[in-house]
């Protein structure tokens, strides 16, 4: 409950924050938007050309972008800014304040700063998945919906987690730009359907680095019903992963030296 | 400028660059394999499930290069980490100094763009020589000593281009706070419809028509055609003086943009 109450006021900070750059605010909504029309018109571009990708067809695969462009606005209004902030908060010394607090510096430093701006930007992404979802000429029973729903909020959870493990090396590195920007790369793995890459491909990117079950494989469970392999491995493989990430957080902060380290 | 001083500029900003190594390898070896793997997988499977040899003009192997090509060439356009340089100082002050050195600013700022690209030029060139010996032959191109020849001029005229086309959303941070989201704008609407995702002959006819008389080709696929052969000499002389047009164009947009803009500074953030 103490967490709860702490995020309002997060909540609360937030929004009052974001309307000083009011301008800026309207910026980052029409980039978000830019984002999701480019993300898209790629797709109608390739589909132009084929007619099956990955096993799937332009209704599946738009249901899929759809998908994949909700857990990017999660991740954009819930975490984005504060993992912004983390490595200079780390270069600076800045992060020494949030250690001395009475609660998780995970939870703080993680959520502390909400996106008003890409809130909106959610309920757009929000949007275009319903429309995807109307458009889809087959039925889709509901437990596959929720199923799906829920995957995506895992997939929200996961690429925070995955972020924060190209984050922490910052304590050691100094300088983290090189890694932010190869997460940001690595994250294209994630944009493509799943049964495009061969299979040790995919085995990588579903066990070792899997950024195929933020998106790809909750599309599939929603196509082709919640087997109890896929929801298992998605689960578990997001489990395990945050739970790594908090150890390895944990483990670099016994080697946080504080100012200018 | 001076040029000892305009080379002098180039040479700090390269060394600046280099002083974080590990950055700078870790940046371009993962993101050169992510593009490898997810153009190989992504046109692959489009070639495999559509049952077609050629897709727009490109087998397989063609639109392979294409991809690895338009990666290393377009590193270089974009040159560096200098997208937000301006919109910061001007953001924080730091602009004024600028102000009062004895020399352009534009010009001190191009100076440490082009510094910033030569690291880039190093590592594109030795990736393409360790991605060359594994790319099959093409029926659609025809890498030789002419199309990279051809292709130099290309890239350092869309490099000027992608300059001057990243200013102006930069200088709008003298009458906003923050900006950065309109370069992601741009840099986002530049990789589609300038050839940084895919060739344009991919789009549908009536785009393309639209999509040609506009400046982004030139910045990633106009390079690109041109290093694969595909560019004939009229073509390319045409093309480059096209976009040295553009950059004229953009040119006289910036000087009254500059001018207001740097009436309306007041130096506040220092």
């Amino acid at each position: 409950m103490r967490y709860l109450r702490l995020y309002r006021q997060f909540l609360s900070f937030s929004f009052s924050r974001s309307l000083e750059y009011r301008l800026d605010f309207w910026f980052r909504i029409i980039m978000d938007c830019i984002f999701y029309v480019v993300e898209i018109a790629f797709f109608m571009v390739i589909y132009q050309h084929t007619e099956i990708l990955g096993e799937w067809n332009f209704d599946q695969t738009l249901v899929f972008v759809c998908g994949f462009l909700l857990v990017d606005a999660i991740h954009m209004t819930v975490f984005s800014n504060n993992l912004w902030w983390l490595p200079i908060y780390v270069n600076k010394g800045d992060l020494d304040y949030y250690l001395v607090r009475p609660v998780s510096s995970l939870f703080f430093l993680s959520l502390r700063d909400f996106a008003a701006n890409s809130f909106l930007n959610l309920v757009i992404a929000s949007g275009l998945l319903g429309w995807a979802l109307m458009r889809y000429p087959e039925p889709i029973p509901t437990t596959n919906l929720l199923w799906y729903l829920f995957l995506l909020l895992n997939g929200a959870l996961l690429h925070y987690t995955l972020q924060m493990f190209f984050l922490i090396p910052v304590i050691w590195l100094h300088s983290n730009r090189g890694l932010t920007n190869a997460f940001f790369s690595t994250t294209k793995l994630g944009e493509r359907p799943d049964k495009i890459y061969p299979k040790w491909t995919r085995r990588i990117l579903l066990f070792v680095f899997p950024l195929l079950l933020m998106a790809a494989i909750p599309a599939r469970v929603l196509f082709e019903g919640p087997s109890l392999e896929l929801v298992a491995l998605t689960l578990g493989i997001s489990a395990v992963f945050f739970l790594l990430m908090v150890s390895f957080w944990n483990f670099a902060l016994r080697h946080y030296s504080s100012a200018s380290s | 400028m001076n040029p000892a001083l305009f080379l002098h500029l180039m040479s700090i900003e390269s060394r600046r660059l280099l002083s974080y190594r590990v950055d700078f390898w870790i940046t371009m070896i993962l993101t050169l394999i992510v593009q490898l793997v997810v153009i190989w997988a992504l046109w692959t499977a489009i070639f495999a499930e559509s049952g077609k040899d050629i897709v727009a003009g490109w087998d397989l192997q063609g639109i392979l290069a294409y991809g690895v090509f338009v990666f290393l060439t377009g590193r270089v356009v974009r040159g560096g980490d200098l997208q937000m340089a301006v919109a910061t100082e001007i953001y924080d002050g730091s602009l004024s100094r600028f102000l009062v050195y004895p020399c352009n600013y534009c010009f001190t700022k191009y100076a440490q763009q082009l510094g910033n690209i030569f690291p880039d030029i190093f590592q594109s060139v030795l990736m393409a020589l360790l991605i060359i010996p594994f790319m099959e032959s093409s029926t659609t191109v025809d890498l030789n000593l002419t199309g990279i020849l051809m292709c130099l001029p290309s890239i350092f005229c869309a490099h000027l281009l992608f300059f001057m086309m990243g200013l102006l959303p930069q200088m709008v941070a003298f009458w906003a706070d923050n900006v950065w989201s309109l370069s992601v704008m741009m840099r986002m609407v530049t990789m589609l419809i300038g050839g940084a995702t895919f060739p344009l002959s991919l789009f549908p006819d009536s785009m393309q028509s639209v999509l040609y008389m506009l400046p982004f080709r030139y910045l990633f696929e106009f390079p690109t055609l041109v290093l694969l052969g595909k560019v004939g000499i009229e073509e390319w002389i045409t093309g480059i003086v096209s976009c040295l047009i553009w950059c004229g164009f953009f040119l006289l947009l910036l000087i009254p943009v500059w001018r207001r803009g740097t009436l309306r500074y007041t130096g506040v953030g220092i």
